[in-house]
């Protein structure tokens, strides 16, 4: 039986498959360890992948040669298009999966990877034996790993809340992972508990969608992968429908048996994806909430019920639900519920998700304290791609707040003090208008191919799509468009727009009624290539003011992240910091001064203390 | 220079008085005190005990005797500054001070900064920035006005009406930044009508605020104002006639003491600095030609020139030049000597410089220097300045911070009114808000996020 492997990712869901592709492809003998063969890629909440922020990760993820966007394109029910009428920044796709097409798909893909092997068996516990770890299972086998990316999800002692009847376990009934836990904190491993939740499943059977409004999909020219051929299918609709006064008494009348609300639950939940308990009781004089109805799956009657997530007794689950018009006479085949489970305190994470002063043990995904299967899957291809990094002795991967959502996200995670599963937004990027959802390629592909996580062949698409671009905005730069010419009757047929005086191309595009394909129309320049091309260079000219700004700020930004911090600073030297940054400067250890300052609690005055000290003590 | 050097300085006000105070900070502070003090027996002082009061001599290095001294010394843990400190205490008079002052020179002390002891006292953790500007502020605001404006910027005025701006533009920016995160929510859409209100009103308040920043920094900083002139037409009677009764301050400029007097007066609350150049004509000696360049450099700078004429001897050629040659910063041109018969027809003056204002004086009788006093004033800060409502607007970094949000919430009205799309409006709308942020302190994004969640029920 084969025992050493240079890496072993813990856990098969959305991270640890991300983190197994990238590292594997990085030319390393990989176990993937995961506690159930059958749950690989398992989404056990919402079956929805992408809306802002989240979308611009997963093509982001999907630039750098991962997974999630091409699994969604495979699996997907429908597809919308958001915040198509707010501008370039925010706009986003989200699509609703097929929950078990989705596994199945991830596990073909993962299955094909030859440097991958899967395992199901649960790690009780990791430990440091010479220049290498040993994870030991349950079953007593030990594994030789050079590296570890520690992917558990909401497993660490997770514990499920059903009203005041609650159990350990993982989502949706699986094993728990409680002897790992333990074996961290042996030794020395700090965490917090964090708690989230999801709502009930029903039959599609016992619904009366006549009473709610059907959410069809749109037809979208593309999906999220800029490397699958677009493959647009009939999508299936979602419904709506909302709850009312009566849902909201039911609830209120039953808080003494909510564990959120009785005391059962410590850990912190989150603000963006509430219980509808915590709905009813912050937000008492709003009189009704929305109710998403979503298909789990093309081949079962199971449905999501979106905006209930509850983890009130089943039986007033029932009671609740049944006040909602359609819901009537809903059966539930799984209650919703609550589930705490334990998060590394993410002051001990390197940029890199390296745990700090534990050389090759890596983390992502929910065990860092973030949501989502979008923000799992980002920080599982940067583990994967560092842990690459660490076995072949090299500087890790870092990507700045200006390049990239996951950049964003893991600085987020590292300097700010998180009392709920971090989300990622659209306002908490500064570089939002750079940073959006069609240019991810062009920010991030030439890294994928450089890790070879992105195959030859795709680099080759890549780059002639690129170069057309550039050959694109030098034929609008070199041309213009003068007064009565062909071009510009047929651009005034197709705009109203009258062309007084000659226009440079370029210039000519900035102006809202114009866009790229009327330009080629009446140029008879080109043909439409389906790849995003058009919006690329549009928003390029549109919005060349705005980015032109972002772009002076990234640098001005570089200049503190350029600073860095020696790792064995000393802050109890320097005199002059508050309190509150002393000590959030010690818990956090910040590896440059951009960081630095973006911890909360420190301030300006003490970013400046701290760099008057540094300099000094150079000088001295 | 560094900040690990041992500084000194007179701290006590320059002047006659009954004694005077010097203090010396730094690591090497018992150090030089062991060079320039002794025992009143003479004998060199070898325990330096903390906190204690004790009579002894200053010497100069060499062993000879300046003063009859106190001196007691704080250690590094105990002073305001977080250093060695080492107070002397000597017989008042500047010619006493200033040579005990430069033994401790010359046994390796370095001359201290303006506010040099206050940085240190930040820099060693001893005061925080806020207090250490507001301290800088009320040792440097030389007058009333200037004393009450720091006093109501320590208070938070400024902050009051900075933040209720903040909060007016936040309640647009939370719902823009809502329903950008969280479309399929039911996020109100943006009210552009409402939105472009509170942006207008607010770029209104920041103006209001930077009205009246130039004179809030001259408040605190004192303006300079140049008298110009031939030689010997009477700038230096003029300059004591100006000063009258509230001579009080002598400050030399660094480096200009040669060649000009620098004196600052209390014009009814605003602390203005005069000075008198040196004459300017066009001479070959070398050293008057630098001083003469020193002159212009100054003239450059000054908030207000006054060039002074004689008017019994009527305009010569010089004065023309240097009238031409200062056109375009407008000098008010004073006709001293009234007392004699004059020369110069008043109309003539100002059918030839129509833009510049005129006033007749004598420094000799004080006619009409009341009324130049107030002119003087007037022409700095203006006519509007009510003491119940002083400047808040006193730093550069401040006016800088207010500049920077109005001429974003420009933008944003601006994308406003042309439908920008929301994203872009909440670029510019952060951006100002971040700028107001560098004075509140406010971190603009966490703000919004927290806000978004308590505002809005968000979430599937």
């Amino acid at each position: 039986m084969k025992k050493i492997y240079d890496v072993a990712v813990i856990g098969a869901g959305h991270a640890g498959c991300e983190a197994a592709n990238a590292v594997s492809k990085m030319g390393f003998d990989t176990l993937l360890l995961t506690l159930n063969f059958n749950n690989i890629a398992f989404m056990p909440c919402n079956p929805s992948v992408g809306g802002p922020g989240k979308g611009n990760l997963v093509r982001e993820v999907d630039a750098l040669g991962g997974l999630i966007g091409r699994i969604t394109d495979l699996a997907h029910l429908q597809m919308r298009a958001l915040n198509t009428q707010k501008g370039p920044a925010v706009r986003a796709f989200r699509a609703q999966a097929d929950k078990h097409l989705y596994q199945q798909c991830m596990r073909n893909y993962i299955e094909k990877q030859p440097l991958i092997t899967i395992k199901q068996g649960k790690v009780s516990s990791i430990k440091r034996i010479k220049d290498h770890w040993c994870l030991t299972l349950n079953t007593g086998v030990c594994y030789e790993v050079s590296a570890v990316i520690i992917a558990t999800g909401t497993f660490l002692r997770g514990k499920i809340h059903i009203g005041l009847f609650s159990y350990s376990s993982g989502p949706q009934g699986q094993h728990p992972a409680i002897s790992l836990a333990e074996s961290l904190e042996a030794q020395g491993i700090r965490f917090k508990r964090f708690k989230t939740g999801t709502s009930a499943r029903v039959r599609k059977r016992s619904l009366d969608f006549s009473k709610m409004i059907e959410q069809p999909g749109d037809w979208l020219p593309h999906g999220f992968s800029y490397w699958l051929p677009w493959e647009p299918r009939e999508p299936v609709s979602c419904w709506l429908t909302y709850t009312n006064q009566k849902t909201h008494e039911i609830i209120r009348n039953n808080l003494d048996v909510a564990p959120m609300y009785c005391g059962e639950i410590t850990g912190t939940g989150t603000r963006y994806c509430p219980a509808i308990e915590g709905k009813v009781v912050n937000f008492p004089h709003k009189d009704k909430h929305q109710v998403f109805i979503e298909p789990e799956g093309l081949n079962t009657d199971e449905m999501y019920i979106a905006g209930l997530s509850s983890s009130l007794p089943e039986e007033i689950q029932d009671q609740f639900m049944r006040t909602v018009p359609g819901l009537e006479n809903v059966e539930i085949v799984r209650p919703g519920y609550a589930i705490e489970y334990d998060v590394i305190s993410p002051d001990q994470l390197l940029t890199s998700l390296q745990i700090r002063d534990w050389p090759g043990i890596f983390c992502a995904g929910q065990i860092n304290g973030t949501s989502g299967y979008e923000e799992a899957a980002a920080q599982g291809i940067i583990a994967g791609i560092n842990a690459g990094l660490y076995l072949r002795g090299e500087e890790p991967f870092v990507l700045k707040r200006n390049e990239a959502y996951i950049g964003v996200l893991i600085d987020d995670l590292i300097t700010k003090e998180n009392n709920e599963p971090y989300r990622v937004m659209t306002s908490r990027a500064e570089f939002r208008l750079s940073l959006r959802q069609e240019n991810a390629d062009l920010r991030l592909t030439d890294y994928g191919y450089k890790f070879k996580l992105i195959s030859e062949a795709d680099y080759q698409f890549f780059r002639t799509k690129r170069e057309r671009i550039q050959e694109k905005l030098r034929f609008l730069e070199g041309n213009n468009l003068s007064p009565g010419s062909e071009e510009a009757e047929i651009i005034q047929a197709k705009t109203g727009l009258k062309i007084q005086q000659t226009t440079n191309l370029k210039q000519l595009l900035k102006r809202p009624e114009i866009n790229c394909a009327i330009i080629r129309e009446a140029f008879k320049n080109g043909k439409d290539e389906l790849t995003n091309e058009d919006e690329v260079i549009e928003n390029l000219i549109k919005y060349e003011g705005y980015l032109e700004r972002e772009a002076k700020m990234a640098a001005r930004l570089q200049k503190t992240e350029g600073k860095k911090i020696p790792v064995d600073f000393d802050y109890s030297q320097v005199p002059n910091l508050s309190f509150e940054a002393r000590e959030k400067l010690m818990r956090y250890r910040p590896e440059t001064f951009g960081q630095a300052g973006r911890i909360s609690g420190v301030s300006p005055a003490d970013l400046s203390a701290l760099l008057i000290w540094m300099t000094r003590s150079r000088k001295k | 220079m560094r900040d690990t050097d041992t500084i000194t300085a007179i701290s006590t006000p320059q002047g006659e008085g009954g004694i005077g105070i010097i203090r010396i900070s730094g690591e090497e502070a018992i150090n030089i005190g062991s060079q320039i003090l002794r025992h009143p027996s003479g004998k060199k002082i070898i325990t330096w005990p903390e906190r204690q009061v004790r009579l002894g001599l200053a010497v100069f290095p060499d062993g000879s005797v300046i003063d009859e001294v106190i001196y007691f010394l704080f250690k590094n843990n105990r002073s305001y500054t977080g250093e060695d400190v080492l107070e002397i205490q000597g017989h008042g008079g500047l010619q006493n001070l200033r040579k005990i002052l430069n033994s401790t020179l010359k046994a390796g002390a370095r001359l201290a900064e303006p506010g040099e002891f206050t940085k240190r006292a930040y820099l060693n953790g001893r005061i925080d920035l806020a207090q250490a500007e507001a301290v800088i502020d009320l040792i440097r605001s030389r007058t009333d006005l200037a004393h009450k404006a720091a006093l109501t910027q320590l208070r938070g005025d400024l902050s009051t009406v900075i933040k209720e701006q903040e909060k007016k533009l936040m309640e647009i920016l939370v719902p823009i930044e809502a329903a950008l995160d969280f479309p399929e929510d039911e996020i109100p859409d943006l009210k552009r009508e409402e939105a472009l209100k509170i942006v207008e009103g607010a770029i209104f308040k920041i103006n209001e605020l930077l009205a009246n920043a130039d004179q809030g920094m001259i408040l605190r900083d004192s303006a300079t104002v140049v008298l110009a002139g031939r030689p010997n037409v009477g700038k230096s009677s003029l300059l004591n006639s100006l000063l009258g009764e509230e001579r009080a301050i002598v400050t030399p400029i660094p480096g200009t003491t040669r060649d000009f007097v620098s004196e600052v007066i209390d014009l009814n609350g605003v602390p203005v600095r005069l000075i008198d150049t040196a004459g300017i004509r066009e001479i070959e000696d070398l050293i008057e030609k630098a001083g003469v360049e020193r002159a212009w450099e100054i003239i450059k700078q000054a908030d207000l020139i006054l060039v002074v004429l004689d008017s019994a001897l009527g305009i010569t050629p010089e004065d023309y030049q240097m009238l031409n040659q200062i056109k375009e910063r407008v000098p008010i041109i004073i006709l001293n000597k009234t007392d004699l018969p004059s020369q110069i027809s008043f109309k003539e003056i100002k059918k030839e410089f129509p833009q510049n204002k005129v006033l007749s004086v004598s420094a000799l009788t004080g006619a009409g220097i009341k009324e130049l006093k107030s002119f003087i004033r007037e022409e700095l800060i203006g006519t509007n300045i009510s003491e119940e409502h002083p400047f808040l607007v006193t730093r550069l970094r401040h006016k800088e911070a207010l500049e920077e949000a109005c001429k974003y919430l420009r933008f944003t009205a601006e994308g406003i009114t042309s439908h920008l799309s929301e994203d872009l409006i909440a670029v510019d709308l952060r951006a100002a808000l971040e700028a107001l942020g560098r004075i509140s302190g406010k971190s603009v994004s966490e703000e919004v996020i927290s806000q978004i969640f308590s505002q809005f029920c968000i979430g599937k």
